[in-house]
């Protein structure tokens, strides 16, 4: 590899791109893994993702990941060329899928430092058992066989005595979609890949391994070549690949003589250029002196097709159209949709969103000035322009809000991936139904989700759906389904896994758990609600599966998944009827950075709940209070009897409200429990951004971050499930 | 191929170095005026002085700790250097300030009574504070006295001015926190 090159930012990019590659190619498969075959537009497209990641990861070497995507290539390479119509689809799929898994993992360890260690042996053995598997098929069937990927091996029948006679030149001119970013990179790769074939090679600009700078130039005239070579332009143009960064390929043949010049095409040799401008003279001119040049080149092929035979000089006009017509399909796929997406640095969304927060702040300063509080003076003009102001910050507020939101599509894809492994080796047959997939989240939050998810639907698969003839004794279809859902409602997220299986066993998780002592000796079974009794699943070291099995078992799992929901501020709530399934539902909060708060004032602090933990606000009498002996307090509020908290009493502030009959009571509720927090008065309701409190101060009960209201001033959030607690 | 990937991990963690500005600013002190005493902060730990502003206080905590405030939209914490040393509380008025530092990338206001000067104090003129039986307790976080001609600057070790027995209750507290979790 190449001195001075800039690995680290190589690196990143290539965990970036072939990460995105992989995550489409997971969608494209699983999208077809019920069909019968995948179409060939999806073939198209494995194929091209799986060129990819071989060229990049050549380039990077990284040996073990060319060598399995390269094998995979393979295999699609005959699909595409060939149409098998034998192929076992879903093992197909299978194979598709563990190469993705192999490369993952591999990128993973890459990411994290680790040495490299996976070994792929198995898996190119088995990938190449079936690609003879499916070729003898076809042999027996009597059709022809396409070459061999051209680059596979560097073609045999082409090596010649040193002298070289049967070497030919080529001028090969790339373009790359504007968007490429690191240009130079892509183009060092394509060069990397032509140097297996190249006898000779040089390309402009020169530099593109040590300055970046280049990529610009490449961006804006294109990137050049200049090759010495024994194959035809089909071997070239399939090494180089049009794939999501090349947007055209043009190769034209030239005499050495040209080559020795240099880089003087584009100017003055315009004629030379074939594309779809060219009068058709020009094109079979030039193709005169192609044929006389070379003897040994039976076929001018295009990419797709070597194996077609010769062509008649009409059509060669319509060969050149090959690589736009590629390009043309790329545009077709998703692929071509994604290309208006920029990735950017969470970091600086979080900056931007910080001094939007700011922008908010400094306009109420200017628009509230106590300067314009002046009697008499005319401020027609300025509330109209105010006006505007707040609008449009208003507008950039949510348009920073929405850019954090992302649909939670690719975790639920995820999901799809694992029910349809983990079903598949347990031997059970799972339908897999997504409902709201499209809903969106904060980020952070899908960040935080996605394993706990995953263990919900493995267990679902796992201990959910029973096997095939439980489910027929009990007279249900063979089929299993499990529906993962996801919907907002009151400010939450609530993603939901339910399954038709077998539920949950009541009277088994009693047992275990008086088996391990949790419940209270002298406390009756019946004494336990269900959902008491199926919250302790979600205890350490509590399964009731008698056999640890490869997915669970182990007691481990539910009590993580419950761990990571609380994290986030959310919960696991589950639900089962016995012989119908259950349904296990996250709750959790639509963002992290923003909730809808209520602000409210005890003495001269300022405090912020949730909108959504408060039930009511309720104005009460002294005489509605019942004081106990030990100075606890309750109200009785239509019949209910609450306990009640003076916030500033119980914080110690100063200049709090002493008089219930002067302050404002709130009904707060988490799960079911509720409390009555006396406060002086309400403020009114604000959309907030949920600051952390700095480490330093240590962890008050009660609170759980703090924001910055309009005027600057920071106001402490109230924790409604702390306060609770206390 | 391991290594490989391993050096280049490396270099990233190199490409971090500290920046160069650490020679400029060595032997400098901002000094400032708390009851009778002048002390010093080295100057590589300040990030800015600002003028006093709305502080939100934190029920719950210890005295010296007054509250956040929101510096351009970063809320942080503020500590009473005065209530800190365990002296007298005084009346904040238009002098007093707020220096703004950075301990272990934790930004931290110390609120004081008078900012006075930077000056340069040469490493053989710090004294190691002389250590008095009964004041044992605030010789801690001063860790040398700086002569400046006549007069001496009690020198400041803003880790232990703010952690140094702080940090050991946040830590517990973030203990006790992950057992219940």
């Amino acid at each position: 590899m190449a001195e001075g090159f800039n690995t680290d930012d190589m690196l990143d990019i290539y965990l970036f791109e072939n990460g995105q590659l992989l995550e489409q190619l997971q969608e494209i498969v699983l999208e077809q893994k019920d069909a019968e075959c995948f179409d060939e537009d999806s073939i198209n497209e494995i194929f091209r993702t799986m060129h990819t990641i071989k060229g990049s990861s050549g380039i990077m070497m990284f040996d073990e990941i060319t060598a399995v995507a390269h094998k995979l290539e393979d295999v699609f390479y005959f699909l595409r060329e060939s149409h098998p119509d034998n192929v076992p689809h879903l093992e197909l799929v299978e194979h598709v899928l563990s190469v993705e898994d192999f490369i993952s993992g591999e990128m993973e360890k890459i990411r994290n430092g680790e040495p490299l260690d996976g070994d792929p042996a198995q898996l190119l053995e088995d990938l190449d058992r079936f690609l003879k598997r499916i070729k003898d098929g076809e042999v027996e069937k009597g059709s022809e066989l396409p070459p061999e990927n051209a680059h596979v091996e560097p073609k045999q029948f082409y090596i010649a005595p040193v002298s070289n006679k049967d070497s030919r030149f080529y001028k090969i001119y790339i373009t790359f979609y504007p968007e490429t970013e690191m240009s130079n990179v892509h183009a060092y790769k394509t060069v990397y890949a032509l140097k297996e074939i190249a006898e000779d090679i040089l390309y402009s600009p020169e530099d593109i391994i040590s300055d970046p700078e280049t990529s610009e130039t490449i961006l804006k005239e294109g990137f050049r070549i200049l090759l010495q070579a024994q194959c035809d332009e089909a071997a070239i143009r399939e090494l180089i690949g049009v794939g999501y960064d090349i947007s055209k390929v043009d190769v034209y043949e030239c005499k050495a003589e040209e080559f020795l010049q240099g880089f003087d095409f584009g100017e003055d040799q315009p004629l030379k250029v074939i594309d779809l401008e060219s009068s058709v003279e020009d094109i079979e001119a030039r193709k005169q002196t192609e044929e006389e040049g070379k003897e040994q080149e039976p076929k001018e092929a295009k990419p797709a097709k070597p194996a077609k035979p010769a062509i008649a000089p009409g059509d060669f006009v319509i060969q050149s159209k090959e690589p736009g017509k590629q390009k043309k399909l790329a545009k077709d796929k998703p692929k071509g949709e994604k290309a208006s997406f920029i990735s950017v640095d969470v970091r600086k969304m979080d900056q931007l969103m910080e001094l939007i927060g700011e922008l908010v702040i400094s306009e109420s300063v200017v628009l509230q000035n106590p300067d314009l509080k002046v009697p008499g003076l005319n401020l027609d003009n300025f509330t109209k322009a105010a006006v505007q102001l707040s609008k449009i910050s208003t507008d950039l507020q949510n348009v920073i809000m929405s850019m954090r939101m992302v649909p939670l599509t690719n975790t639920f894809q995820k999901m799809n991936r694992i029910v349809f492994d983990v079903s598949r080796k347990l031997g059970k047959d799972i339908e897999f139904v997504m409902v709201g997939d499209s809903t969106e989240v904060d980020k952070n939050i899908i960040e935080h989700i996605s394993d706990p998810l995953m263990h919900i639907v493995r267990n679902s698969v796992d201990h959910g759906i029973e096997t095939k003839e439980e489910r027929a004794e009990s007279g249900k279809s063979a089929k299993g389904c499990i529906t993962l859902s996801a919907k907002t409602e009151a400010g939450k997220v609530w993603i939901s896994v339910t399954d038709d299986g077998k539920g949950l066993d009541r009277e088994k998780i009693i047992a275990k758990a008086r088996k391990q002592g949790i419940l209270d000796e002298n406390k009756p079974d019946s004494a336990y609600t269900d959902k008491e009794v199926y919250q302790f699943i979600t205890l350490p070291g509590f399964s009731t599966n008698e056999q640890v099995t490869e997915y669970s078992g182990r007691g481990v799992g539910m009590d993580v998944v419950v761990q990571n929901l609380q994290a986030i501020g959310g919960a696991l709530e589950i639900e089962s009827t016995p012989g119908f399934g259950s349904t296990m539902s996250l709750k959790i909060p639509l963002t992290l950075a923003i909730i809808d708060g209520i602000v409210m004032e005890i003495g001269n602090s300022s405090f912020v709940m949730e909108t959504g933990a408060i039930k009511e606000f309720v104005r009460v009498k002294e005489d509605m209070l019942i004081h106990e002996p030990s100075g606890e307090e309750y109200i009785m509020i239509r019949g209910d009897c609450f306990p009640v908290l003076r916030l500033g009493k119980w914080y110690g502030l100063q200049e709090y409200q002493e008089s219930v009959e002067k302050g404002v009571m709130l009904i707060i509720e988490v799960d079911e429990r509720k409390l009555c927090i006396l406060v002086d008065r309400l403020v009114g309701e604000q959309e907030i951004v949920v600051k952390p409190i700095p480490s330093y101060i240590k962890r008050v009960k009660g609170l759980s971050g703090c924001t910055q209201l309009g005027d600057g001033s920071i106001a402490l959030i109230l924790d409604a499930a702390g306060l609770i607690e206390i | 191929m391991e290594e490989r990937t391993n050096e280049k991990i490396k270099r990233i963690d190199e490409d971090q170095n500290t920046s160069d500005d650490m020679d400029t600013q060595k032997g400098k002190y901002m000094t400032f005026k708390s009851g009778n005493e002048y002390f010093g902060l080295e100057i590589q730990y300040i990030i800015e002085i600002i003028q006093l502003q709305a502080i939100t206080a934190i029920p719950e905590t210890e005295d010296y700790i007054k509250g956040l405030i929101n510096l351009r939209g970063k809320v942080i914490p503020v500590v009473d250097v005065r209530l800190r040393f365990k002296q007298e509380p005084f009346e904040y008025d238009d002098r007093t300030c707020i220096i703004v530092i950075s301990m272990k990338s934790m930004l931290i206001g110390l609120i004081v009574e008078k900012i006075a000067e930077v000056v340069e104090i040469r490493e053989e003129n710090i004294l190691p504070p002389p250590i008095i039986g009964r004041d044992k307790g605030h010789n801690k976080y001063v860790y040398g006295i700086g002569k400046v001609g006549d007069s001496v600057k009690l020198l400041l070790d803003p880790d232990k001015l703010l952690n140094d027995e702080d940090l050991s209750v946040v830590e517990q507290a973030n203990e006790m926190n992950n057992e219940e979790e």
